[in-house]
């Protein structure tokens, strides 16, 4: 006997199996249209990208030439990215906010050193809400003198308070100001009131948005979106943007020079040290060198492995288990910066710092076993596909290679170079490191933190 | 806080504003703020937070100005004077500076009230779809 409330649940199971089929438009073994690799095109003069990987979900970002470096003036790129999603011409802030929320996405605006981002993550049938939305953003918003004072001011001046209390982005933004000086040096928050007391109003930053969100100096990218719909709804919404940039940002387009140099920061709250070397530009850029990648995570600090030191250099040669060492290979549009983080206690840091070099001239020598360099070149080629997998690093990483050479960031080119490195190459890298000047960024106890050149460092 | 008021509707008629402009003319010599040297929009309640947000936004400037008049207007009040003909306030500074920031406020306020009022419906694709 088939009891009444069981046939009522089958019932109901079969309009949920009916239910979920449509958001799953492919099946998991049947790749999306092509694999990872963006296609990329332009629509009335905006570049975009796009890839349609499977999935309900989609991403939109518009990535702009407008980072730190690009700024003409202190704090502009962080104030334009907290201006972002603010009141328009058509909407309001709350208006933006609650409609977003009922289609249930996630909007988000930041700015690293070269790419000032706008993103949106959304339902893959909503797109062309988000692409007007995102046109809107950028050519429409209106440049309030309370919304600046309300809203705006209020952000740069946390973001200046969590930059003073924290002496590793205090260092990691010294020594990319020792190695760059302006442009790529600038820091990406106020580490004083001036910017913002004595630069900034709505007028400059409403100035900064024409140039910023110019045609030639966006990207529009898609992870998740048709290319020909992307195509029509960009050609549609985006033509709104201004097609030329109100100045030219020319100081900064130069290529990049490296300086290095030596900074002592004195602190209260922590220790941190960094020890920067010229690093390689982005795949996409000119100056790119896999090496540097390998060389990086030979000399890492971080473990992969929960309860182990991991098999990099530093982290077996580092003071204590409770210092943290951590080497980035920051690579941008023209140039690089190759550095190790320490953080923790003093003596440790002064004590890993020395084990940084020691180990440097180690690889320099030729003393690294085959094995090792193996594993450095496994875990930088990891890193770099597990990196350019995240949709959000593949986004910026994309839209800037756009903007800069109509080139989008192809994973599968990278890992293939990353693979090609030979133990030569990573023993002239580390050669080249100790002949070039460093960039060495002390910040905390300057009474136990060492000089560069106690360190052996050129600066 | 903007009060109701019957202005609107006789300014858009011709014939009713020709016909009303010199009693609001003499109704507003007669309220006396202007032998003050005060403003209209300087005499608006200011004890709401409406008008109070207003006030936070008005530039630099203005607000200036406007603690100068206010400050004024007491000094003379108190001296039970009225100040000389030619500083008195002419038609054409009498602007509403403060009304437009405060209907633009009013404005944001009852967009808040409408969101939250608003009664959500699915749309007609995914209700087909049945989710």
């Amino acid at each position: 006997m088939l009891s009444r409330s069981s046939a009522c649940r089958g019932a109901a199971r079969s309009v949920c199996q009916k239910a979920v089929r449509p958001a799953q438009r492919r099946g998991l073994a049947a790749p999306a249209s092509g694999s990872f690799l963006y296609q990329n095109g332009e629509a009335k003069g905006v570049k975009f990208a796009s890839r349609d990987l499977a999935g309900p979900t989609a991403t939109l970002a518009l990535v702009s030439k407008a980072g730190s470096r690009y700024q003409p003036l202190p704090g502009l790129s962080e104030a334009l990215a907290f201006y972002a999603f603010r009141n328009t011409e058509k909407r309001s802030t709350l208006r933006i906010i609650r409609e977003s929320e009922l289609l249930g996405s996630e909007l988000k605006a930041f700015h690293t050193r070269e790419n000032l981002v706008l993103e949106a993550k959304f339902l893959r049938d909503d797109l062309p809400y988000f692409v007007e939305l995102l046109a809107e953003v950028a050519s429409k918003s209106k440049f309030e003198h309370h919304t600046y004072n309300e809203e705006v001011l209020p952000l740069i001046h946390f973001a200046h308070q969590r930059f003073l209390a924290d002496p590793k982005d205090m260092a990691i933004n010294s020594a990319h100001a020792l190695a760059f000086h302006k442009g790529l040096g600038n820091a990406t928050a106020s580490s004083s009131t001036i910017p913002y007391t004595q630069y900034l109003n709505p007028s400059v930053i409403e100035g900064f948005s024409k140039t910023a969100f110019a045609k030639p100096n966006v990207a529009v990218v898609a992870n998740g979106a048709d290319q020909a719909e992307l195509q029509r709804w960009v050609g549609e919404f985006f033509d709104t943007l201004p097609a030329q940039p109100l100045e030219e940002m020319s100081v900064a387009s130069e290529q990049s020079k490296y300086h290095g140099g030596e900074e002592r920061i004195a602190h209260a709250r922590g220790n941190a040290m960094v020890i920067a070397f010229p690093g390689s530009s982005s795949a996409t850029g000119k100056f790119y060198k896999p090496e540097i990648a390998v060389l990086g995570s030979l000399l890492g600090g971080d473990s992969a492995i929960k309860w182990s030191p991991g098999f990099t250099i530093l982290g077996n040669t580092k003071a204590s288990p409770s210092t943290k060492v951590h080497t980035t290979s920051s690579m941008y549009s023209d140039a690089g910066l190759l550095y190790t983080t320490i953080t923790g206690e003093a003596r440790n840091v002064a004590a890993t710092a020395q084990a940084v070099v020691d180990a440097i001239k180690k690889i320099a020598g030729g003393e690294i076993s085959k094995e090792q360099i193996h594993k450095a070149r496994a875990a930088a080629k990891f890193k770099e596909l597990e990196y350019g997998q995240q949709i959000e690093a593949g986004l910026e990483l994309t839209g800037a290679g756009l903007i800069h050479g109509s080139k989008p960031y192809q994973i599968d080119e990278v890992a293939k170079a990353i693979d090609g490195v030979s133990e030569e190459a990573i023993k002239n890298a580390a050669k080249s490191l100790l002949e070039t000047r460093a960039s060495v960024s002390a910040v905390g106890d300057l009474w136990v933190l060492p000089y560069a050149e106690d360190l052996g460092l050129k600066v | 806080m903007s009060a109701p008021s019957f202005a609107p509707a006789i300014l858009k008629r011709q014939w009713l504003s020709k016909w009303f402009a010199p009693f609001a003319k003499w109704y507003v010599n007669a309220a006396g703020y202007r032998q003050l040297g005060l403003r209209a929009d300087d005499i608006l309640s200011e004890e709401n937070d409406v008008v109070q947000l207003a006030l936070k936004r008005l530039p630099a400037k203005e607000a200036y100005d406007r603690s100068y008049r206010l400050r004024r207007a007491f000094q003379c009040s108190v001296s039970h004077q009225l100040l000389p003909k030619e500083e008195w306030t002419k038609d054409e500074e009498d602007t509403p500076y403060l009304q437009s920031i405060v209907e633009q406020i009013e404005a944001e306020m009852k967009e808040r009230e409408d969101l939250e009022a608003m009664i959500v419906t699915k749309r007609a694709a995914h209700k087909a779809e049945g989710h």
